[in-house]
């Protein structure tokens, strides 16, 4: 692997390219000039003085021993004459002629076929891009050769190797393989530690199992390298998928995509099963024709469309059938809560309803005077339905049949979904104040002053009060009432903020960023992007967080690392908070689907169209999933994974 | 670079402007091959320290051998809310050169501010003949010391609201040292992992194959991730941990510093229990030592510095292939 280290440790100190022109070996080879210096020898141009009258020019490849051990010579030695023996009887167009071998002053040299051209490495140096079609041109007699190659007899001849800068391009614009394998035995295994991969060998070569299919594995990242001039060697090993070649290479037709992506699979017997097969597929690419590369589409990671091809035919949309639905006045934006065999949802109707979670069939209507924005939220302890309104009234409501327990009255619209915690009621007014009231009586303990409307819902730790306002002000109060903390972001935070059992703290700012801060003191640990204002709040289930952003995608993000694990692409902005249950992510769209997606791959697993935007989380038991849609409805649906 | 070198940057005891009484300490230490600031240590170690916290050791002879030992560790013994370290560097039994550089910065407080304490901790090991590989790391710890302490330590004190998050500064900071390196020593590279401790929240970042440990009760939890090609094969299922640690390539990289403009940079947040330890160290100590031995020596020394000298002579004893250096945290009891 001479050719990608870049920090060849001690031994690296040999003279390359040691013979000066003119030197003449075995009476027969004048040197004149150095071709390369690749790694461990040089090759050399020289002319072939049997032949006085033409130039006849050839190739020769200098080899150092790795050892000086004299058995270890001789071994070397004949391993490198059997297999330039071999490769002497090859005969195929895209194959260097061998022409001789011998053993001179320590070193071994292979006498070549000359070619005048650039390697593909060369080339893609000395530009930008590649025609589309050139490429898949080289690709067809690529096939070619390796076919040969693969089927010599009495054994396969496995190239091993096949990078860009072991395909020369002639210079009629014919694909010339040089560098075979053997050149290898003569590199020295390197102790120290360094940098760089070999970048196109397949998983299993590392193993030692190179196979005809480990040559396809190589030809395929020659190929996306080529087209996408992303080098593998830079970049983490077996890693192709994760840059989709349309991103780099937009006009590579999909066909040649699919092609690679299938050369590319990691497990050989994905990949095609030989290079007259794969030589097939290009040439129908080659034609234009529709690619035969099978489910590799499946692979475009958040694609819905590529995904409900492929993978959504067992849970097709008409599979699920609500179980019930429950139809309000307007539109419903919060999202729904549950006590015992009761569900409860506020509508813009002014109304808070209550249905039986089994049937769907009305128990009690509570009437407000404004819009309910917000979710209910139970008091488990005094058997409460909690819930602001857009009437300024925060109203606690006794679940079984909503008669009226205690109200308060702020100065503003709620908007903000409470928090029942340490026998207290939390929420935030747009009045700009967090109230914090005795849950069972409405009894007044505090307010604290945020300076502008808080729309978030409070979330309670054991001693801490964390909120944000339209300000940008995120705060963490302590349970008395006073400030212990203020973290500032330029812009309204409207995503309420979740702590985990870490003490961190995850929210989104309008200003796109998904922020982690450390709830004890609100030091900013980290920030990660999207591209448009982040409404909803996070989930945290293991060590990865599950939220959706305007920006139309819903990700999915490693908590201690802020790294995307994966992304699903909705379309269209994700505002609503997402629930997670045995293995899947289950959330709304505002394009009214309601999704649900596998957690450990993003893809979907089946989603149920509603009639309108769905802006809240669902709610989840082991056997139904109650939605909220802004076409008026409550859906219980059938809980499936 | 034989054996290791402490250093006493500074101390300072100030009196707040509140007329509160508090106690600032800085500590650093800084074990690398940069051979510039070799003259700075032989003078600093001269001045005359009153803290016996940051006092100069005690002159000993050097044991025949490698390592050398230490003095029981004199640092916030009985101070239980605060946390306690140990580092050392060896250049191991083969090696001509130490080119692993290790560096820890270390600030505790007490006042009304209730300030957490801040530590960073940084290993770096070098790779590339002719000196470049120790340049290379010692570059990194120096870089990546005062863009840290730029952007994150001072800030803290300052309670500047302005400041990156911590993992971006972090990054930043490794993004600076991979351009110096490239700059100053362009035939060299270094991997670095690097811990940012604020309170009981540790920030990693890591590029290459050292390591960090989580070391508790529970056991020992590797909580960076080689970007080395065997590490690759490994999750991929190519390969056995046995099968890597023996494999021809087990000491290829795919990531280092050094090696290209824009590098990727691992981050980790992470809460870090009471009683529990974190421990960083160069490929000179994972791949010689059992994990089970690293883990016992840090959970069973209460003395950090120990533990960190006994794991540098147990790699030594299996050889000291490589050079070999440990950084350990030891976090307070709850």
């Amino acid at each position: 692997m001479p050719e990608t280290t870049q920090f060849g440790g001690i031994e690296d100190t040999h003279n390359e390219g040691s013979l000066k022109a003119n030197t003449i070996l075995v009476n027969r080879y004048k040197i004149m000039g150095v071709l390369g210096g690749g790694g461990q020898g040089a090759v050399y141009q020289a002319r072939d003085l049997r032949f006085p009258e033409a130039k006849r020019l050839v190739a020769i490849k200098e080899m150092l021993y790795p050892s000086n051990d004299p058995n270890q010579r001789a071994t070397t030695l004949r391993t490198f004459e059997r297999e330039a023996n071999i490769l002497a009887t090859l005969a195929h167009p895209a194959i260097p002629k061998i022409f001789d071998f011998f053993d001179q002053n320590n070193r071994a040299y292979l006498v070549e076929e000359y070619i005048n051209g650039s390697d593909l490495e060369l080339l893609m140096n000395k530009t930008k891009e590649l025609p589309v079609e050139k490429i898949t041109e080289w690709a067809i007699d690529l096939c070619d050769v390796l076919h040969y190659l693969h089927n010599h007899q009495p054994d396969p001849i496995i190239f091993r190797d096949i990078k860009p800068s072991n395909i020369m391009i002639d210079s009629f614009g014919k694909v010339r393989l040089i560098d075979f394998g053997i050149a290898k035995k003569f590199v020295s295994g390197t102790k120290q530690t360094m940098i760089g991969t070999e970048g196109y060998s397949a998983p299993e070569q590392y193993k030692g199992d190179a196979t005809p299919l480990s040559d396809i594995y190589s030809l395929g990242a020659t190929l996306h390298h080529i087209l996408t001039r992303k080098d593998p060697r830079l970049e983490a090993p077996f890693t192709f998928n994760e840059r989709p070649i349309l991103d780099f290479a937009p006009k590579a037709p999909q066909g040649m995509v699919d092609v690679i992506e299938k050369a590319l699979a990691m497990e050989p017997k994905d990949r095609f099963q030989s290079m007259a097969e794969m030589k097939e597929a290009l040439e129908r690419v080659k034609m234009g024709a529709a690619p035969a590369a099978g489910k590799t589409a499946a692979r475009t990671n958040g694609n819905p469309n590529a995904t409900s091809l492929f993978e959504g035919e067992e849970f097709s949309a008409s599979a699920i059938e609500p179980r019930w639905k429950f139809k309000t006045e307007d539109e419903i934006r919060g999202g729904p809560a549950c006590f015992r065999d009761m569900a409860f949802v506020g509508s813009y109707d002014t109304n808070v309803w209550a249905v039986k979670m089994d049937s769907g069939e009305f128990a009690w209507k509570f009437p407000t005077t404004g819009g309910i924005a917000a979710s209910p939220v139970i008091d488990n302890s005094n058997r409460l339905v909690l819930f602001g309104s857009e009437d300024n009234t925060f109203n606690a409501v006794d679940y079984q049949n909503g008669r009226i327990n205690w109200t308060y009255s702020t100065k503003g619209r709620i908007r903000s979904t409470a928090r029942v915690a340490h026998d207290h009621v939390f929420f935030g007014s747009d009045d700009g104040f967090v109230y914090a009231l005795v849950a069972g009586n409405g009894r007044y303990l505090w307010q604290y002053d945020m300076g502008a409307p808080v729309r978030t819902r409070p979330f309670v730790t054991n001693d801490l009060i964390i909120v944000g306002a339209e300000s940008g002000e995120l705060v963490g109060l302590e349970l008395a009432g006073s400030r212990k903390w203020t973290y500032r972001v330029k812009r309204s935070i409207n995503s309420s903020p979740v702590v985990d059992d870490q003490g961190i703290c995850y929210f989104g700012g309008f200003d796109g960023n998904l922020y982690a801060l450390d709830s004890a003191n609100g030091y900013n640990l980290w920030r990660f992007r999207t591209n448009g204002p982040i409404v909803a709040s996070v989930v945290k289930d293991g060590e990865f967080l599950y939220f959706g952003s305007t920006d139309g995608v819903f990700y999915c993000v490693n908590a201690e690392s802020a790294r995307e694990k994966w992304r699903f692409t909705v379309g269209k902005p994700v505002v609503a908070t997402a629930a997670v249950h045995k293995g899947s992510v289950y959330f709304g769209g505002t394009d009214g689907a309601f999704y649900c997606v596998d957690l450990k791959t993003g893809k979907e697993k089946w989603k149920f169209e509603t009639g309108g935007g769905i802006t809240s989380a669902p709610y989840l038991s082991e056997n139904i999933i109650l939605v909220s849609s802004m076409d008026k409805t409550l859906y219980a649906l059938p809980m499936v994974n | 670079m034989n054996g290791w070198i402490r250093r006493v940057f500074g101390k300072t005891d100030e009196q707040a402007s509140v007329g509160m009484q508090q106690t600032e300490k800085s500590v650093m230490t800084n074990n690398s091959g940069d051979p510039e600031n070799e003259a700075a240590t032989e003078t600093a170690d001269l001045k005359p320290v009153t803290n016996a916290a940051t006092a100069p050791l005690p002159q000993r002879n050097i044991a025949e051998g490698v390592t050398r030992e230490l003095p029981p560790e004199v640092m916030y013994s009985g101070m239980g809310e605060h946390f306690s370290f140990g580092q050392c560097t060896n250049v191991g039994k083969v090696r001509p050169n130490n080119q692993d550089a290790a560096l820890s910065f270390f600030a505790s407080s007490r006042s009304v501010d209730d300030r957490p304490d801040f530590g960073l901790f940084i290993v770096a090991d070098g790779m590339g003949g002719h000196h470049h590989g120790e340049k290379a790391s010692a570059i990194t710890t120096r870089v990546m010391n005062s863009v840290i302490t730029t952007n994150i330590y001072l800030p803290l004190m300052l309670g500047n609201q302005d400041a990156p998050p911590i993992a971006e500064a972090l990054i930043n900071a490794v993004q600076k040292a991979n351009l110096e390196v490239i700059r100053t020593v362009p035939e060299g590279g270094t991997t670095v992992t690097a811990v940012a401790v604020i309170g009981d929240l540790a920030h990693i970042v890591h590029v290459g194959d050292s390591r960090a440990y989580l070391v508790s009760k529970e056991g020992l939890e590797q909580v960076t991730r080689d970007h080395s090609l065997v590490q690759r094969l490994i999750e991929l299922d190519q390969l056995t941990p046995d099968e890597a640690a023996v494999h021809p390539q087990k000491n290829v990289l795919y990531r280092a510093l050094g090696q290209n403009e824009i590098v990727e940079v691992d981050t980790i947040t992470r809460r870090i229990p009471a009683d529990a330890r974190l421990l960083l160290c160069s490929d000179g100590l994972w791949a010689y030592v059992d994990e089970r031995d690293i883990f016992e020596i840090a959970i069973n020394n209460p003395d950090p510095q120990m533990a960190c000298e006994k794991l540098v002579s147990l790699a030594n004893a299996r050889g000291g292939l490589d050079n070999i250096t440990v950084i350990l945290l030891k976090f307070a009891s709850s």
